[in-house]
């Protein structure tokens, strides 16, 4: 008995760690050491980013009580539904959970997004944009680490923030409004590298998206998604982005798919109005023009692909041995 | 462990049987994920990551996801989203644990009080 630590001895030992621990940050501050969490230091000094309202809260965000290890599907569950999606955490667990692992992986959060119909997107790794979308109205789910001395990674949804008290608000494992200094939720979420997402309802584009990832984004949504849903995205795309010609391409493809051939052929003739050297381009007319029948008017966009060499060569080459077979079958009929 | 070497030379080889199948189920269009990723070797890449979705399928199982729901998971990945799975499945990152740290909300507020706020 003599030899066992009485209880109250464990609880002061842990104290005098905590307040240890503590002093080491204050100190660490006192040094001027803003690199702990760079971007709450960076979002005080510079002001409110110009356009943000000072206090944002995306009250009817759904709240789903997570489950044990379940934080992956909860989180999925909320952005999805408040995106317009019909599901619940219970449906997502057999698409995102992992057993082994008990916790759920980034890629597979961003692909079960798009079986829900909508486009995933991660977001750039700055706090601003983060704050950004929530003032556009949209949740972002957040890739924090809470562990200390083993890794604790853990899904939350960001809806709000106040900028005045420094302060975000987030759906998080079973709290319905955790409230978060940023300088905790930087040190937390700093740790995954600034990982956010955002599930888009295919009409919507995120207020911070580039365009070139956005376009990756649609093109993955477009390999799983409804053709007609990824045919809205691309619209919508092209008002934004006029001059993208992967947007136009993607918008050919699905009018392709969905045997619209004519919209295509319009479509990707625009695009080589635009860009005349696209090779992906010239390539996707001629074969668009050939699938209508019109083998020869497709010969010369396709021999200009073909001269043009490059990446798609091989591809090129084949829809030119196509073309050219069917041309030659036509003369023989 | 099996050696990046002994890796490589299996999928080089597998590449090599199933490079003609693969060809005839393009349709003639260049795909939008193709026309937007331009990588320098885009066709021998698809077939890199075609062969990443059978590995990325058997990884998963062995993690213990139910055989009838891993081919949907999959095939919702963009063969990008394969390729990073496949090489880094194990140190990879599964969000799944719950319940905030208390010391580090504690640390976080005097931090936030002294920094933000002065």
């Amino acid at each position: 008995m003599v030899d066992l630590v009485p209880p109250l001895a464990i609880g002061t030992g842990l104290q005098r760690y905590a307040r240890r621990m503590a002093g080491v940050f204050i100190l660490a501050l006192a040094a001027g050491c803003a690199s702990l969490f760079p971007q709450t230091s960076e979002l005080g000094k510079s002001g409110l980013p110009p356009g943000l309202p000072e206090r944002v809260e995306l009250a009817h965000t759904p709240f789903f009580p997570q489950e044990e290890y379940q934080c992956g599907p909860a989180a999925l569950a909320t952005a999805l539904v408040s995106a317009g999606a019909q599901t619940t955490p219970e449906a997502l667990v057999p698409q995102v959970y992992v057993p082994e692992r008990k916790g759920s992986f980034q890629v597979e959060m961003l692909a079960a997004a798009r079986r829900h119909g909508m486009v995933s997107y991660a977001l750039a790794p700055k706090f601003e944009d983060l704050l950004r979308e929530i003032a556009a109205g949209t949740p972002v789910i957040v890739l924090q680490n809470l562990g200390i001395l083993w890794a604790g990674w853990h899904y939350a949804v960001a809806i709000g923030y106040d900028y005045s008290r420094g302060t975000l608000v987030l759906r998080s494992g079973t709290q319905e409004r955790e409230v978060m200094p940023f300088g905790t939720h930087e040190l937390v979420w700093m740790r995954s590298g600034y990982w956010a997402m955002v599930a888009m309802p295919p009409d919507r584009i995120p207020v911070t998206a580039e365009e070139k990832s956005w376009l990756n984004a649609l093109a993955a949504f477009e390999r799983v998604g409804n053709a007609r849903a990824a045919r809205t995205a691309y619209e919508k795309t092209l008002e934004r982005w006029p001059e993208n010609v992967n947007a136009r391409i993607g918008l050919a493809n699905v009018h392709h798919g969905l045997g619209d051939l004519a919209k295509a052929e319009a479509v990707l003739r625009e695009a080589a109005e635009h860009d005349p050297d696209s090779v992906v381009v010239l390539n996707n007319l001629a074969q668009t023009i050939s699938d209508q029948g019109r083998h020869a008017e497709a010969l010369p966009f396709i021999e200009r692909a073909a001269a043009a060499g490059g990446p798609f060569a091989g591809a090129v080459q084949k829809t030119r041995a196509t073309i050219l077979e069917r041309l030659g079958q036509k003369r023989i009929e | 462990m099996k050696s990046v070497w002994a890796r490589t030379l299996c999928r080089l080889l597998m590449v090599l049987m199933v490079w003609s199948p693969m060809q005839l189920a393009n349709a003639g269009m260049i795909g939008t994920d193709q026309a937007a990723s331009v990588a320098t070797q885009a066709d021998r890449d698809t077939l890199f990551q075609f062969l990443g979705r059978s590995d990325v399928t058997s990884q998963l199982q062995s993690l213990g996801i139910d055989p009838a729901t891993v081919k949907g998971r999959v095939a919702a990945m963009t063969d990008q989203e394969v390729q990073s799975l496949a090489d880094k499945i194990h140190s990879m990152p599964a969000g799944g644990d719950s319940g905030a740290i208390l010391l580090l909300i504690v640390i976080g507020v005097v931090v936030w009080w002294i920094w933000f706020r002065r």
